[in-house]
């Protein structure tokens, strides 16, 4: 903010660096992080072009090419890099169309998850009196199942479909939100600024979102980038127990659980959809990484 | 310390409620009502229907069902499964020795591996080994453990040759269920009839080992970073300087001064790992046929039972709050200040 006035100072030196820039250095400190982002780069140039990437249709059968392997193995096609699957389908373009489903997953999980969670931490860290503690009980109970089971519940009482994976992955996550925001909150709700902010006559509403909610920003990022990669893990891991996405939408996880019958003669229906799952998440995870040793200081000793 | 326990306990009441009011109404947010779902596409005389209704309690007002649900629990009364007629409580007792076997075979590479390699990383900080450590437990945390048993299978059992693919002991061998532990059972029977049971024990160790590995690759990941930050924090105090310049070996600062307080963020984590481990048993056994908790769960919701759906979440659910309660007391007793605090 301040930038502006100084930038009519002669030595360029003396500038604060822009927020942008100075997040970047912090960022790019960390090379795993920078590999990272360049992988999750991809994934998510894959994803938004995949009909111009793609070589082929993810659903078009070849039947003459069924379980052919990776271009480079014996027995390979130069037309299909990855080799095809069981019924002759591109494993490559399947894996990118794939990438769709997962990111879209991982993003509306993340989404449907955060808003709620910001807002039942911002409300029982505001109201610690009987509010607050009725949110915490309810989130410890949901605490007290482990996700991928309550999860699974819920995919069997809704039914298997991309939109039930999406609320259960979002119901399972609430709990961290709702008590990362309502920590973070309550640690600033003591410092000066937010009395200044109150003695000033600011609302409630005001006090929440304007007054503490931005300084709560910097772990809640973080904190929302390491569930994104947790989203897609738990996705992949619903579609291979058939409660996902259901075939024959060319999910991770679901090409995993069909590809089980070939373990013994096709090693690369098993080994890319997986391979690709851990890169991502590991991509994902990186970034967090990163993420945190730029913005939030404070926690890179505890990591 | 006893006050601190029964205030522990008493923190847990509204945890079980709420864990009973979870149950009871996810099997109420199922399209249509149970007797539906019980005779499945068959039509129903709505008499009979109605008959059905009365009879299993569910035209009462929810509150009063709910009541009714608690009561059947407090009596030890889980329901029975639609499909085999057993008691719910009767199927999880045989079949959680199993899922408690893997787990703990799965915690106890985890504990070893994660606490060795995280130790060796800190001591070696910034050496090719922390760099190691660091990059596989970060690729450990990432891992699909459903991917991760299919690549062991296929290169251990498929490959090799080394180990079975599934089940927890040779069809070959019936061994007599005591413990309920496959490993001990089959050791009391080869030992009881060495001829008969040749190689029972080996077996047994075949079939766990690689449900294990892949079950216990996450908790190793987190134990082995946690352990290596909480040694660099440690091995920067004073008693450790203080340990080191009155000449004690190096071993010795190590391991009794540094490890030993390094150890209790170590614990909770331990602690922690409980909750994932029985979501990862659900995906473990279900990959290598492992007759316990996790596959029966969703053997029980790919045949829409939901007496076992329902019940058998429960108490997983009891168990796990049961685990953080005991590793809360352990910790109370390991450490004052926590007990006495308010």
């Amino acid at each position: 903010m301040a930038t502006q006035v100084s930038s009519s100072v002669a030595d360029p030196a003396l500038n604060y660096p822009s927020p942008l820039k100075e997040f970047w250095q912090g960022f790019s400190y960390n090379k795993g992080a920078v590999i990272g982002l360049c992988f999750l780069t991809l994934v998510v140039f894959a994803a938004l072009f995949a009909p111009l990437v793609a070589p082929f249709d993810p659903v078009e059968q070849y039947r003459d090419f069924m379980l052919t392997p990776p271009s480079w193995s014996a027995g390979g096609h130069l037309r299909f890099l990855l080799g095809t699957d069981e019924i002759g389908r591109d494993m490559l373009s399947r894996l990118i169309y794939g990438s769709r489903l997962s990111l879209m997953i991982g993003l509306s999980a993340v989404l449907t998850s955060m808003l709620p969670g910001i807002l039942l931490g911002l409300l029982s860290a505001f109201y610690p009196k009987v509010l607050g503690p009725l949110i915490m009980r309810v989130m410890d109970v949901m605490m007290a199942l482990p996700s991928l089971l309550l999860a699974i519940a819920i995919v069997a009482i809704l039914g298997p479909s991309m939109l039930n994976t999406i609320i259960a992955i979002a119901i399972v996550s609430l709990p961290g939100y709702v008590r990362l925001v309502r920590a973070s909150a309550m640690t600033e709700l003591n410092r000066d600024y937010v009395t200044a902010a109150r003695v000033a006559g600011a609302g409630p509403m005001r006090l929440m979102f304007v007054t503490v909610l931005p300084n709560c920003m910097a772990p809640l990022i973080v904190h929302a980038t390491m569930s994104f990669s947790s989203a897609i893990l738990d996705a992949a891991a619903l579609g291979f127990l058939g409660m996902g996405v259901q075939p024959p939408s060319a999910e991770w996880g679901a090409m995993l659980s069909s590809a089980r019958d070939y373990i013994e003669r096709a090693w690369w229906v098993v080994t890319m959809p997986g391979l690709t799952i851990l890169l991502s998440v590991l991509a994902i995870n990186l970034v967090g990484d990163g993420l945190r040793d730029a913005l939030d200081p404070k926690l890179k000793r505890a990591a | 310390m006893i006050s601190f326990i029964l205030r522990r306990l008493w923190l847990l009441l509204p945890s079980v409620l709420g864990i009973t009011l979870l149950t009871f109404s996810l099997i109420r947010m199922i399209p249509g009502d149970p007797i539906e779902v019980m005779v499945g596409e068959r039509t129903l005389d709505p008499v009979m229907h109605a008959a059905a209704l009365h009879r299993l309690g569910l035209d009462k007002p929810l509150y009063l069902q709910y009541v009714d649900y608690l009561r059947n629990l407090a009596h030890g009364d889980l329901g029975q499964s639609l499909i085999t007629h057993d008691n719910v409580w009767t199927e999880f007792k045989t079949l959680f020795p199993a899922t408690l076997e893997l787990a703990l075979a799965a915690m106890m590479l985890a504990v070893v591996v994660g606490l060795l390699a995280g130790v060796i990383a800190a001591i070696k900080r910034g050496s090719l080994f922390d760099h190691g450590v660091m990059g596989l437990s970060l690729a450990g945390f990432s891992m699909p453990i459903f991917w991760l048993g299919l690549l062991l299978i296929m290169l251990f059992s498929v490959k090799l040759g080394w180990t079975p693919v599934s089940g927890r002991i040779d069809l070959m061998f019936d061994i007599p269920p005591r413990t309920g532990f496959m490993v001990i059972d089959a050791w009391l029977a080869e030992s009881a009839d060495p001829v008969a049971y040749a190689g029972a024990v080996k077996d047994a160790v075949m079939h766990l080992i690689l449900p294990a590995i892949a079950l216990g690759t996450i908790p190793m990941a987190v134990i082995a970073r946690m352990t290596r930050s909480s040694m660099l924090e440690v091995l920067r105090e004073d008693y450790v300087r203080t340990a080191r310049a009155k000449g004690l070996s190096p071993k010795r600062v190590i391991f009794v001064h540094a490890l030993r307080n390094a150890l209790i963020p170590v614990l909770t984590v331990i602690g922690l790992q409980v909750g994932t481990l029985m979501g990862g048993a659900v995906l473990t056994e279900t990959i290598f046929s492992w007759p316990g908790i996790g596959k029966w769960l969703i053997d029980a919701i790919q045949r829409r039972d939901y007496p076992v759906v329902q019940n058998g979440i429960l108490l997983v659910a009891f168990l796990v709050i049961l685990v953080n309660f005991l590793v809360d007391v352990l910790y109370g007793i390991a450490n004052p200040r926590i007990r006495h605090a308010k």
